[in-house]
């Protein structure tokens, strides 16, 4: 190879990596920067995709960046305070929150309404045919939670089934091997064990308990105080995703666009889409009234925070309040 | 005499031949491959639902187990309802040649539909700038601290203890931290590719200095040779072949951190591909995405190592692949 010809390719390749690179780190340190969100793949939070493409950010004046990521990898990356929020669970806003990644949920996407499950191999009929048997579940993750909310709903207790530890992504397989009589997993990983073993079905989903697991965009504290005004703004904009992915005339092209960010058919992806139930801000405003049980998002956080404390995911209860801002969806 | 060796002598010296035993190295397992997606009675253990008939489960499409589908149609025919029709299938983890292919030429000619995920080669080209700053950045500090250990036992003993313990680490254990300190895009990335391959090289490359003869160097410093002079004309030109070779297998080893590294911060590269199609069950396009993989690291091997040869025409072991 032509030396010159290696010195101009490196050259090149510094000017696209290297000087970028090095502007984005000295960018962070400025401020009115756009707010930067790490989103991943799940429904209720792929519904962001409609308003980039739509541009509605733009139209409400707003600088947003929204980054793609594995979820726990956005877990990660919030915890390091290197975005400015992140859309994930309530329960684990709690237990990022306890690792030292605080943060404020400032608004609910959506709830999981079904695409949560616990999906039993064929014969076995309910959650109480399951006394005595193995169930695999990833522990201290939200199946965990919906099995034991269910398991005490059938009026039976944790030890009365025996739990495997696995991987979320590999319970198809799990289920399968035929070692263990029910998994634990969310949509598509769940839809994929029940094709994996023809006959078997979900015993349990969250779509039995609405309000079980919640999902937030959860901002951190520093920023949701700083930029409160754009956040405000950002808001807003969902409330309009909501009603343009429920709304029947416009659903189509929704689909259409959030099918094509996670890679899949829109045909593939609406039944995905029908486990979540997206809350626009009206939704949002009674759920983020303060009392006991699912119907509210303290109450809710509440359970998760027991559940985590009990389970050993951390050791002292987060103060659920302080996890809690509801001005931003309270506004208008 | 053998006519086995007859044989083996005569393709060591016959490029073309070796040329076909290399086609043939691939085709092999290429039909084992075919032979066992298109023979039907070779492995199959599942079948694909075509009609479900009377079965109330049985679904278009669905992938069932071979014994379960037999039962069922035992069943419909003792009940006289309508029989299932299905045919024989491998699991959905291992998709056939064809669809791979398709699969591939797909990922190249259509873009995706949308505008913020990148197409195939674009992450492929985002993988590459990966592995390229990665490898550089872990040779710029490697392969001197390789060669000083190797000519300099004090260098050695001091340096290598703590490399040998510390290569024993998970580079991806590191991530989290990585990102803390170089941030969500690609700086990370490349640190994870850095921390798996530096210290197996200085190691690597501190032993091929320790295999150059020692009486070069006692020669060189008989006459005088000394610190810089002593590397640069002794050490350095004495070892550069096998330097260059463990080079070449060196980066095949940091290709092997790619898959894990990328999915630190944001999801990119070709990584961002796989596992998004595997979650999906998307795995023809997986498997194209892999086969891109080892094309690229075997094709940039097999140009260093033709390079190789004409760097070092009297290093014979450069021949040898």
């Amino acid at each position: 190879m032509n030396v010159k010809h290696l010195g101009s390719t490196l050259k090149s390749l510094f000017i696209r990596l290297v000087i970028p690179a090095a502007a984005a780190l000295s960018i962070s340190a400025h401020a009115a920067q756009p707010l930067k969100i790490g989103y991943s793949d799940w429904p209720g939070w792929v519904a962001w995709q409609v308003a980039i493409d739509k541009g509605w950010f733009k139209e409400a004046g707003v600088a947003v960046d929204f980054e793609w990521f594995d979820y726990s990898a956005s877990m990660d990356a919030f915890a390091a305070g290197k975005i400015d929020a992140v859309t994930m669970t309530n329960g684990d806003a709690l237990v990022t929150g306890a690792a030292g990644g605080k943060s404020v949920m400032i608004m609910l996407t959506d709830y999981s309404n079904g695409n949560d499950m616990i999906v039993a191999k064929p014969g076995i009929k309910s959650l109480k045919d399951l006394k005595g048997k193995k169930v695999a579940v990833e522990e201290g993750l939200v199946e965990h939670l919906l099995l034991l909310n269910g398991l005490k709903k059938a009026g039976m207790k944790e030890s009365d089934v025996t739990l495997v530890n696995a991987k979320t992504n590999e319970m198809p397989q799990v289920l399968a091997s035929g070692d263990v009589a029910a998994v634990g997993a969310w949509q598509p990983i769940a839809g994929q064990a029940m094709k994996a073993v023809p006959g078997s079905r979900p015993v349990y989903t969250s779509a039995n308990e609405p309000g079980l697991i919640y999902d937030v965009l959860a901002v951190s504290p520093a920023s949701a105080k700083q930029n409160k005004a754009e956040w405000a703004k950002v808001v807003k904009v969902w409330d309009r995703v909501v009603h343009y992915i429920n709304d029947p005339k416009t659903q189509p092209d929704a689909v259409k666009i959030m099918a094509a960010r996670v890679g899949v058919t829109p045909q593939v992806y609406l039944p995905l889409l029908k486990g979540t139930h997206l809350l626009s801000l009206a939704d949002g405003k009674k759920i983020y009234v303060k009392g006991p049980g699912f119907a509210s998002l303290h109450g809710s956080s509440k359970v998760a925070d027991d559940f985590n404390v009990a389970n050993g995911v951390y050791k002292a209860h987060q103060d659920i309040d302080s996890y809690l801002d509801s001005s931003f969806t309270n506004a208008k | 005499m053998s006519t086995t060796s007859k044989w083996l002598g005569s393709v060591d010296g016959d490029a073309r031949k070796r040329m076909l035993l290399g086609i043939g190295s691939f085709l092999l397992p290429l039909l084992v491959w075919c032979l066992v997606s298109y023979v039907p009675f070779v492995w199959h253990p599942k079948v694909h639902v075509i009609d479900p008939g009377g079965v109330d489960y049985f679904q278009v499409d669905m992938l069932v187990d071979k014994t379960m589908f037999a039962d069922e149609v035992a069943n419909m025919e003792r009940e006289h309802l309508a029989v299932p029709t299905g045919k024989s299938a491998n699991p959905i983890y291992l998709p056939a040649p064809d669809q791979v292919a398709r699969a591939f030429y797909n990922g190249f000619v259509n873009p995706p539909q949308s505008k913020d995920v990148p197409s195939m080669p674009a992450s492929l080209w985002h993988s590459i700038q990966i592995i390229f700053w990665g490898f550089l950045i872990s040779s710029i500090v490697g392969v001197p601290l390789g060669i000083l250990s190797g000519t300099y036992t004090l260098m050695g003993r001091l340096s290598e203890p703590f490399i040998e313990f510390f290569r024993y680490l998970p580079a991806p254990a590191f991530g989290a931290l990585a990102v803390a300190i170089l941030g969500i895009y690609d700086g990370p990335k490349i640190a994870i590719i850095v921390i798996g391959t530096l210290f197996q090289q200085v190691l690597i490359i501190a032993n091929t200095t320790r295999k150059l003869e020692v009486t070069l160097i006692e020669a060189a410093r008989t006459l005088g040779t000394r610190n810089i002079k002593l590397l640069s004309k002794v050490v350095v030109p004495g070892i550069l072949p096998d330097l260059y070779r463990d080079q070449r297998i060196l980066l095949g080893w940091a290709w092997t951190y790619l898959i894990v590294a990328e999915l630190i911060g944001t999801s990119s590269g070709i990584t961002w591909f796989i596992t998004q199609q595997a979650r999906y069950q998307h795995f023809d396009n997986v498997y194209a995405a892999i086969m891109t993989i080892g094309i690229i690291g075997f094709g940039t091997d097999l140009i260093l190592a033709r390079l190789g040869r004409r760097l070092f025409p009297w290093d014979r072991t450069q021949d040898r692949r």
